[in-house]
Parts: structure tokens; C-alpha cells; sequence
């Protein structure tokens, strides 16, 4: 009787364990460590303690990508009012409604690859589309991942575009469940427009712009793919982040430090787990408000 | 002040029309209450005087004034809807004072609005609570007070107690009746349910598919149907209607054993074929006679009823307040005044006045 629960429950918590939590566990271990990952870590491993940590202090690449990160994380929520805006906009019955609310979703749909590629083509500073308009007014010529200044925010830039197409479907979703009834009395209570949008559209659509902070917050501390296609990091390690620093640092290439890297991905780790702490103290206490 | 008039109001949904020139008036503290079969649009009348809906043809006044492309919020109106939507996210004081809120009235000034109301609906106690913590007819209660709080001319009731269990629309009508008196602002009421219209109307306007088939007080209509669809549907159980015939200033009526009626006044000329109405309040069983067969019988504690067919097929029933055991299964017969025979045309159902 009481053992099937916890056999429904084992496969899940098997793999999680296995996959997640001991991985985890493994990262705090090894960055305790100098380890080239050759060998095992238990006899080619140097016991360094705390080093690794105190190195990061002192190094200017990860100054950059933590900042990068910092960055990533305040822009990349821009895709929320704006994905809120194109729902809104999309909320209507018009003949094809249907057509032009999938051609939103598409960029979802893309390879996040696919999508740093074709930004990459666009930016590029000759044959680029956008260097094409900008000439077009007469301005001079960008080239906004060669340049260190500007390479970051043109990435987060592509980022937006798939990211607002998934908080725009999500903000459709909710606008569903809005109720007309509720839309109606606030006309009658005078409520127009932004104010209509701030006191009865938007408190409605509270579930939608929870899951939208959650996937976006989550989404841009694990910005990853696109850096790797449009700068790989560079120019100069300008647009690295941190869950690239880590992968240059112990799995690329060049890579071979497997405790520096394991410090920069616990860091990451405990940034992300301040955020879904958060999360899970919202919905818990939403859960407590719902059943009382 | 604020009666309400409508002058040949059209309403088309594409190219469906569903609401066909209507023209009424609505006096100044006067409740009226739209009543109508669902789909006669009685919701969607209400909504037009409201301004949720367009209006594709005619005018619409409140107050004197010319509102037909008015704005909702202002035409001096407040709506109770169906649902109550309430905001979910605000408490039973900021749903209240939400309109007043968004009108710019300063603070105090709403919360002195806002407790005055909920002193009336006797609400103080629930200021603070979300509707979600409340009861449906204290959430009934609140939506009545949103709109008392904003102070409007027209009350708009979108059939305001139909999700409401029996016992607890009953209350609320009375309340919803007391209210009227208190304030003296004149009230529109769309419900299906006779009863509601009844007990709370001091104008009936009886509704179908778009029409008003006719406009007057409870017991009036209740006592004149002007045909036979507001005879059928004002009075519960619902009025008999059977066959008839008048031949030589007689009527006829084949279902009673061909009882023959002499009529005291001349039916208009030309008119052979009659439909015949009986209230159920009007007959009395007779137990001497046996040409009717009980079906079923219905007691109810005062009263009881009893449904009858004919041996032509057609139905009666008979309204009884003696106790007795019911016979189902039995032989009767009904006797009653023949003054209130009402007789309808049988094909447009209007009723035919006899005239002397």
C-alpha cells in the first residue's frame, strides 16, 4: 500500500538523482580541486581547497562575464512586455488571425543555432542587412560583433526575438482565460485603455507573467549556444558569460581545468538557486492563498 | 431624471437581426423587468442600454439624453452581471470603490461611499476578503453594492440570482425589492424566470425572438394577456390551451365533451377556429364527471396538481387546494366560470376581444 507511491516516484527520482542532484554535488567536490581531467581525480587531482574560488576574484575574464550575465538577465526580461504587447496585438478575431499568430511563434520554433546564425548574417558589416538600412539614412557602417562595446547587447538582441515569441504565447494563453464579463464591468467602471490593461487585464494575467519571469530568468543565466555561434566569446572574451567562461575553461579546446571550471559553475549555481528559491516561494505561497 | 426610452431599437449580428425595432418606455424610479424565453433577446437589449452592445438602428435615451453612441461609464448607468464579475485580485472594499477609483473621487470620499453601501447590503464585516473567501450570494451582495457605490441613475440586472440556489433567490429577491424601494432609482431586470418578474416588476415586458409581444404591469398581464404566448408564459403552471370552435355565437369546445359555451358578446366576424385559454387556477376538479383521465398527480402541501388528458389528446391542468389523495389513473371531469374563458386566434395567437 504504501510502497506504490514511492514506485511511481522512483524512476523519476532515479534520473534525477543520477543527472542532476550527484552532478551537482560532483561540481562543489571537484572545485576543490586542481585537475586537468586527465586520469582520476583521486590521484592526479591536487587538493587546492578554497584557491579556486579566491582565483576568480582576481580574474578579469570572469569579472566580464559576470557582468555579461548581469546584463543578459535585465535585457533579456524586455522580451516580456514586449511578448505581452504582440499578445495583446494578436488578441483579435480577424480572417487569418491564426496565420499571423503562428508566423510569432516561429522563432520559437527555430534552433536557438539557427537563430544566432542568421543574426550573425544580418549583422555582418559589409553585407549585412542591417548595415544595408543603416547606410540607406546615410549612417555610417556598424559592425556590432567585432565591436567589444557593442557584440553582448547584439546577441542579446537575437536572444529576444525566439524568447518574445515564447512569453507571447504565453500571454495568449492567459488572454483566453480572461474574463469578458470582467473586462465589460471594468468599461463601466471607466477603465480604459492602460488603465483597463494595469487594474483588470494584468492581475488576470498574473499565472502567464510568473511562467514568463521563470523561463526568461532561467533562459538568460544559461545563455550559452548563441554566444558560442555568433562571438564565440570574443571579440577580445567580450561577450563571454559565465556558462561559457566555464565550458572555455575546462572543456574546450584550449580547456583543462576542471576545478576552476566546477568553481564558475557552482557560482552560476548559486546565482540560479537564489532565483528558484524565489520561485518555489511564490508558488507555495500562492498554493497556501488558493486553498484558503 | 433618468427614465429610460427606446426608439425602434435595431440590433443585427452580421445578418442575423435579433432584436427588431423595439419601443419603450421606462418611467423615472420604475422597475422593469425584461422577461422572455432564452434567446429573445432580453440579455442583449439590456447590454445595448448599458452600451456593451452597438446599436445598428434607433436611439436610445437615459436620463433625456441621447446616449446611443455614449460611452458605457457615461450614461449614469451601473450593471450587475450574471457572473458578478468581480476582480478576483481586489478586496470586497477596492471592487466596490473601483469605479469611483478610476472617476478620480478622492479617498475618503470613497470609503465613506463604499461603507455606506456595505452598510446597506450589511457587507461591513467582509470589507476586507477576496471574492474568492465568499459565498455566492455575499458575492451577489458585493456586485449589487459596486454598482450602488458608483450611484447611478439605472440599475442594470443581467439576470443577477440565476446561479443561485432556490432558497437563496428567493432572499435575494426580497432584497434586491428593498433595495428598490430604498434607493428610488429606476432598475432594469432580465431574468427567464415568471416568478421573478412577478413579484418584482412594476412593468413586465414580456420579450420574443426580438420582439415585445407586450409591455404592462404584473397583474395586468397576468389578467389580459394580449395573446397567447404572454398568456402561456405569465402565471405558473402556465395557461391550458385547447381547441375550439364558435359556431352561431356559441363555443365549442370538443376536449370538455363538446361543451358549448354561450358566448355573452359577439366574436369578431369571421373567425370559425379559436384556441381556448384556461388558467389552472380557474378550474375546479369535478368528481361527479369522468371524460378526463388523470395522468399524474402533483401535491405540493397548499396545492396540488393535477394534469389531465382529454379524449381529444389534449392536456389540462387543474389547480386544487383541497388535499384529497389523488386518484391518478382516474376519471374526472372540470367545471369552471366561463368567464374566464380567454380566447386567442389559433394561428397568430392573439387574443380575440369580444365585443358587445
Amino acid at each position: 500500500m504504501t510502497v506504490s507511491p514511492a514506485l511511481f516516484l522512483l524512476p523519476g527520482v532515479l534520473f534525477f538523482a543520477v543527472y542532476v542532484i550527484i552532478p551537482i554535488i560532483q561540481s562543489f567536490y571537484i572545485s576543490a580541486f586542481e585537475w586537468n581531467g586527465l586520469g582520476e581525480l583521486s590521484e592526479q587531482g591536487e587538493y587546492v581547497g578554497l584557491r579556486n574560488y579566491q582565483e576568480l576574484f582576481t580574474d578579469r575574464a570572469f569579472e566580464v562575464s559576470l557582468w555579461n550575465n548581469v546584463k543578459w538577465l535585465v535585457l533579456y526580461l524586455l522580451a516580456i512586455p514586449a511578448g505581452l504587447f504582440i499578445a495583446l496585438f494578436l488578441n483579435q478575431t480577424v480572417a487569418g488571425i491564426r496565420i499571423y499568430k503562428s508566423l510569432f511563434f516561429f522563432p520559437f520554433v527555430l534552433s536557438q543555432v539557427v537563430v544566432g546564425l542568421v543574426f550573425s548574417w544580418f549583422y555582418l558589416p559589409r553585407e549585412g542587412l542591417l548595415n544595408a538600412i543603416i547606410s540607406f539614412f546615410g549612417f555610417e557602417p556598424v559592425n556590432i560583433l567585432g565591436d567589444p562595446t557593442l557584440a553582448t547587447y547584439g546577441i542579446i538582441a537575437a536572444g529576444l526575438w525566439p524568447q518574445t515569441a515564447y512569453c507571447m504565447i504565453l500571454y495568449l494563453t492567459g488572454l483566453n482565460a480572461v474574463d469578458p464579463e470582467q473586462v465589460e464591468a471594468g468599461r463601466l467602471d471607466r477603465a480604459k485603455g492602460w488603465r483597463m490593461l494595469w487594474y483588470v487585464i494584468l492581475p488576470q494575467l498574473r499565472p502567464a507573467t510568473f511562467i514568463a519571469f521563470v523561463v526568461t530568468i532561467i533562459g538568460a543565466l544559461r545563455s550559452f549556444d548563441m554566444i558560442s555561434v555568433m562571438t564565440n566569446g570574443g571579440p577580445f572574451g567580450s561577450t563571454r558569460v559565465l556558462s561559457f567562461y566555464m565550458f572555455e575553461k575546462a572543456l574546450s579546446e584550449y580547456g583543462f581545468r576542471m576545478g576552476y571550471g566546477s568553481a564558475i559553475a557552482v557560482v552560476l549555481f548559486l546565482i540560479m538557486l537564489v532565483f528558484i528559491l524565489y520561485f518555489l516561494w511564490t508558488m507555495v505561497q500562492d498554493e497556501r492563498a488558493s486553498r484558503n | 431624471m433618468s427614465g429610460v426610452i427606446l426608439e425602434s431599437v435595431d440590433k443585427s449580428f452580421g445578418d442575423a437581426e435579433v432584436i427588431h425595432g423595439v419601443d419603450l418606455q421606462v418611467e423615472d424610479g420604475e422597475f422593469c423587468v425584461f422577461v422572455g424565453p432564452s434567446g429573445c433577446g432580453k440579455s442583449t437589449l439590456l447590454r445595448m442600454i448599458a452600451g456593451l452592445e452597438d446599436v445598428t438602428g434607433g436611439k436610445i435615451f437615459i436620463g433625456g439624453q441621447d446616449v446611443t453612441r455614449t460611452d458605457p461609464a457615461d450614461r449614469g448607468i451601473a450593471m450587475v452581471f450574471q457572473t458578478y464579475a468581480l476582480y478576483p485580485h481586489m478586496s470586497v472594499e477596492e471592487n466596490m470603490g473601483f469605479g469611483l477609483r478610476m472617476n478620480g473621487v478622492p479617498k475618503d470620499e470613497i470609503a465613506v461611499k463604499v461603507r455606506e453601501a456595505a452598510e446597506i447590503l450589511r457587507l461591513t464585516e467582509l470589507l476586507k476578503r477576496k471574492p474568492k473567501a465568499l459565498s455566492g450570494g455575499q458575492r451577489q451582495r458585493v456586485a449589487i453594492g459596486r454598482a450602488i457605490v458608483r450611484g447611478p441613475g439605472v440599475f442594470l440586472f443581467d439576470e443577477p440570482l440565476s446561479n443561485l440556489d432556490a432558497e437563496l433567490r428567493v432572499e435575494m429577491r426580497v432584497e434586491i425589492s428593498r433595495l428598490h424601494q430604498e434607493l428610488g432609482a429606476t432598475m432594469i431586470y432580465v431574468t427567464h424566470d415568471q416568478v421573478e418578474a412577478m413579484t418584482l416588476a412594476d412593468k413586465i415586458v414580456v420579450l420574443r425572438q426580438g420582439e415585445i409581444e407586450q409591455v404592462g404591469k404584473p397583474m395586468q398581464l397576468y389578467r389580459d394577456p394580449g395573446n397567447a404566448f404572454v398568456g402561456g408564459f405569465i402565471g405558473s403552471p402556465s395557461m391550458n390551451f385547447l381547441e375550439g370552435r364558435i359556431d352561431n355565437g356559441n363555443l365549442h369546445i370538443p376536449a370538455l365533451a363538446d361543451l358549448v359555451v354561450p358566448l355573452q358578446a359577439t366574436a369578431p366576424a369571421g373567425i370559425a377556429g379559436v384556441t381556448v385559454g384556461l388558467r389552472p387556477q380557474n378550474l375546479e376538479l369535478d368528481r361527479t364527471d369522468s371524460q378526463l383521465t388523470v395522468e399524474l398527480s402533483e401535491m405540493l402541501g397548499g396545492v396540488r396538481y393535477d394534469y389531465l388528458k382529454t379524449s381529444t389528446g389534449e392536456r389540462l391542468v387543474v389547480e386544487s387546494r383541497d388535499a384529497d389523495d389523488a386518484d391518478e389513473g382516474g376519471s374526472v371531469g372540470v367545471s369552471f366560470d366561463h368567464s374566464a374563458i380567454q380566447l386567442f386566434h389559433p394561428d397568430s395567437g392573439v387574443r380575440i376581444r369580444l365585443s358587445d
